[in-house]
């Protein structure tokens, strides 16, 4: 047997993949976040978990915004098309490039384009419906894919993703997959925006129009949003010695004197200590409950209402709570803080997540996806052993055959080692690219097998190579179609289907360029040594 | 190694075809009446539901879910139908016991979901995608297997570059995604993802022997027949590989209740099969009149 490596490189090139291969999926590397004996990641499909996919609700306007003030452009864009003021964001570039978002379209917040773009024309913005889109703007999506992400941490899901893809016809579509997590688990999570504010509600005497006597209004005045703390890790604690379940929080400098502030000028330092008696179950109006109350508010939802404390408004009047501006966010119970806590820590979604518009959402239990793990192992040798058994019945000759499904099957094995060097999370359609790879493998080996094995001697090193060249212009014409088939997948967001694609490219080269050829390669000793 | 070159057998013990005892029209009448049918079929379809094929829920939307319980078929259909939810299917699966998948065309996902739990059921597993969702994806399908033919024609047209030997390969490529699509209609398959890939990977596959073919017998030296049939014994092997490993797995898939493979596979089962007769009738005609009546003018 020849042994050189000049004219066996191709057999030498494809043992020293496999190695390269034995150790990408065998041998552990650290850092990579596995189970089982291998380095192979599974995707959804094959490990369980939630994966949701959905769209962010809302629609951009490319407009000249001129020099307007942009609290007031938004506070009257948002008056128009009554949605709340957190709703409008509005990002001043420059002249002509400027970007109105309204987080409210026509299924979700009733907001339709018209409505829109005659909101910006009365707040004296020029702007027609050509000017608006659909959908969010890049730096919204960046906010919310962060903000999920650190929703999915700071609850300990691990191996949580979230990201975003964009189909072509431009639509832009927000991915956040959990690995063994169940649906509600994730819903829970990622449906609500978020959003913590601390609002002051305090009475103020109006004076009467009619009889100029005097009446009692109450105020609601927004003082804290998550934007104003400074605290780096928000940890709940539950209720003691008094107080109720709470989250420490500090606040940044210029938010803690505007709070002390207006602690003092709305009475909260004085007449309204320890005045605040509203209980979120009674089911009151928290807008017109009577008294001084410090409510937490989550999603425009008043959540508890807190008294000043005698020490915390002697800390404001003296002025040492400027220097060291610590408070407390409280709520009703451990679980509502907790809640509160990751709202703070994760920050607020900018807009909420089209789920029952436009998304999908895709559960699998644990089990079940091991079962199809193993069931798929199973199905893929069953059918190798159907090609083996053809392969057999054709050739008879077991010098034939057997180094062919063996080179089938090191295709196969090269693939999972591409998988797990480039971290490719395998699922059931990357085993049907798998699949489709040994196909069209098999189907290349034959050629090769036929065309050198044809009638004539081959008893020449020249021979062999003329053959093996005309063997492979069909190899080569029939890969580059099966690569061009599959591209327009590789790049469509068809979300199961581009792995499928992926793979099958992958192992389509591979195929062509390592272990065909070695194929050839193997043949060839086999048949010059009969000569 | 020379018993599996003895001249004049086609592996597998297949009959010998002797294409000079048929004229083109006779031969070609075949492969062309099957197309016609197949796409008859699909406009029959068209008429009648609006769609060339049934869309499953990956292009309508819908919610999937598949339980473990102890009632029957009947009794899950029952219990959500009286909360007020459309039923579409409840399917037994063979691999495991009590379980069952069931399809509903309402998109409340949620609300499902909690009815199946509160009726005690057992939630391995659930997807509910939205209308517009699966509508979008219905577009991107199609413009993928547009593009991927338009491809796979394109390079078909620059390797031969003459229009017979060329448009025979299209057009029986052409034909191999037809017929599969037609018998998927005729077996109530629905078109998902799965199938979809099948379709596309049907443009590889069924294109590796039309292209073995052609390459035979212009490329190379010696007669025609003689050409086709060196072809037809390496094509025919392939093929027949193909379908042997596609019928095993789509059959095992099935039997082991893995979603997806059971589709791909019989897809291809049906596309590779298209193929032989494609191949060696349709394209094989093709190339015999472009060899002796379409250089000679």
């Amino acid at each position: 047997m020849n042994l050189s490596p000049r004219e066996n490189w191709r057999i030498y090139l494809l043992i020293v993949l496999m190695l390269v291969s034995t150790v990408a999926v065998f041998v552990p590397l650290g850092g990579a976040d596995t189970d089982g004996p291998t380095n192979l990641q599974y995707g959804l499909e094959l490990s369980g978990g939630t994966r949701v996919r959905a769209p962010l609700v809302g629609m951009t306007a490319e407009v000249d915004t001129g020099n307007q003030n942009t609290r007031e452009l938004a506070a009257t864009v948002s008056n128009r098309l009554n949605v709340s003021r957190t709703d409008v964001n509005i990002r001043q570039v420059q002249n002509g490039q400027d970007t109105v978002e309204v987080f409210a379209d026509a299924d979700n917040g009733n907001v339709t384009q018209e409505e829109f773009a005659a909101a910006l024309n009365a707040a004296g913005v020029e702007a027609s419906t050509d000017d608006i889109r659909d959908g969010v703007t890049q730096q919204t999506r960046q906010t919310a894919v962060s903000v999920l992400s650190n929703k999915i941490n700071s609850v300990g899901l691990s191996g949580g993703t979230v990201s975003t893809t964009t189909t072509p016809t431009g639509e832009t579509f927000v991915l956040v997959e959990v690995p063994n997590a169940n649906r509600s688990q994730v819903l829970d999570l990622i449906t609500s925006r978020g959003r913590v504010e601390l609002v002051a509600h305090f009475p103020q005497q109006r004076q009467n129009e009619s009889d100029n006597g005097t009446r009692t209004v109450y105020r609601d005045v927004s003082l804290l949003t998550q934007e104003d703390f400074s605290t780096s890790n928000f940890q709940a604690q539950p209720a003691d010695g008094g107080q109720p379940a709470r989250v420490p929080v500090a606040l940044k400098d210029e938010p803690a004197r505007n709070f002390s502030n207006a602690m003092q000028t709305f009475g909260f330092t004085d007449e309204g200590i320890s005045n605040c008696g509203y209980q979120p179950a009674s089911g009151e109006d928290p807008d017109t409950f009577p008294g001084y109350c410090l409510y937490t508010v989550r999603d425009g939802e008043v959540v508890y209402g807190a008294s000043m404390s005698p020490g915390l408004a002697e800390t404001i009047r003296s002025g040492d709570f400027v220097k060291d501006p610590t408070f407390v966010i409280t709520a009703n119970n451990y679980s509502e803080a907790q809640q509160l806590a990751i709202d703070l820590q994760a920050g607020a979604l900018p807009t909420t997540l089209d789920i029952q518009g436009e998304g999908t959402t895709y559960f699998l239990e644990a089990s079940l996806a091991n079962e199809f793990k193993l069931f798929s192992l199973i199905t893929a040798i069953i059918a190798v052993f159907a090609v083996a058994g053809m392969v057999f019945l054709r050739y008879r000759e077991p010098g034939v055959a057997a180094p062919m499904i063996l080179t089938a099957g090191a295709e196969v094995f090269l693939l999972l080692g591409f998988a797990s060097a480039v971290g490719l999370a395998l699922d059931l359609s990357h085993i049907a690219g798998f699949i489709a790879v040994i196909g069209t493998g098999v189907d290349d080996l034959i050629i090769i097998a036929d065309e050198i094995l044809q009638s004539g001697e081959v008893n020449t090193s020249r021979v062999f190579e003329s053959r093996f060249r005309k063997a492979f212009w069909v190899i080569g014409a029939a890969a580059a179609t099966t690569i061009i088939a599959m591209s327009p997948l590789a790049v469509l967001s068809l979300g199961d289907l581009q792995g499928f694609a992926i793979v099958t490219i992958v192992g389509v080269l591979l195929g062509v360029l390592v272990t065909r050829p070695a194929y050839g390669d193997i043949l060839r000793n086999l048949v010059l040594e009969d000569v | 190694m020379a018993e599996a070159d003895a001249p004049g057998k086609l592996p597998f013990s297949l009959p010998d075809v002797d294409y000079e005892r048929y004229t083109n029209r006779q031969l070609i009448t075949i492969p062309l009446v099957v197309l016609v049918l197949a796409l008859a079929v699909l406009a029959g379809f068209f008429v009648l539901t609006g769609s060339p094929v049934q869309p499953g829920l990956a292009f309508t939307g819908g919610t999937e879910l598949q339980v473990t319980t102890t009632d029957t078929a009947a009794q899950i259909e029952s219990t959500f139908e009286s909360n007020g939810f459309d039923v579409e299917s409840v399917q037994p699966i063979r691999s495991q016991e009590n379980a069952f998948i069931v399809t509903f065309q309402s998109t409340d996902t949620d609300a499902i979901q909690t009815q199946a739990e509160g009726a005690g059921y057992d939630v391995n597993s659930i997807q509910g995608r939205s209308a517009s969702f699966g509508a979008q994806s219905q577009s991107q399908a199609l413009i993928g297997l547009v593009i991927a033919f338009g491809g796979m024609a394109a390079l078909v047209f620059a390797l031969f570059r003459t229009f017979i030997p060329s448009i025979a390969v299209v057009a029986s490529a052409f034909s191999d995604i037809v017929i599969p699509l037609a018998l998927m209609n005729i077996f109530g398959m629905e078109l998902t993802l799965g199938t979809v890939a099948a379709l596309l990977m049907l443009i590889g596959y069924s294109v590796d022997s039309d292209l073995l073919l052609n390459n035979h017998v212009l490329r190379r030296s010696g007669g025609f027949y003689e050409s086709t049939y060196r072809a037809m014994r390496t094509g025919v092997t392939m093929t027949l590989t193909s379908i042997a490993a596609m019928t095993v797995m789509a059959i095992t898939a099935f039997l082991f209740g893995i979603p997806l493979l059971p589709a791909v596979g019989t897809v291809l089962v049906f596309g590779l099969t298209a193929d032989l007769m494609n191949t060696y009738m349709l394209n094989v005609t093709l190339l015999r009149y472009y060899k002796y009546e379409g250089v000679a003018r």
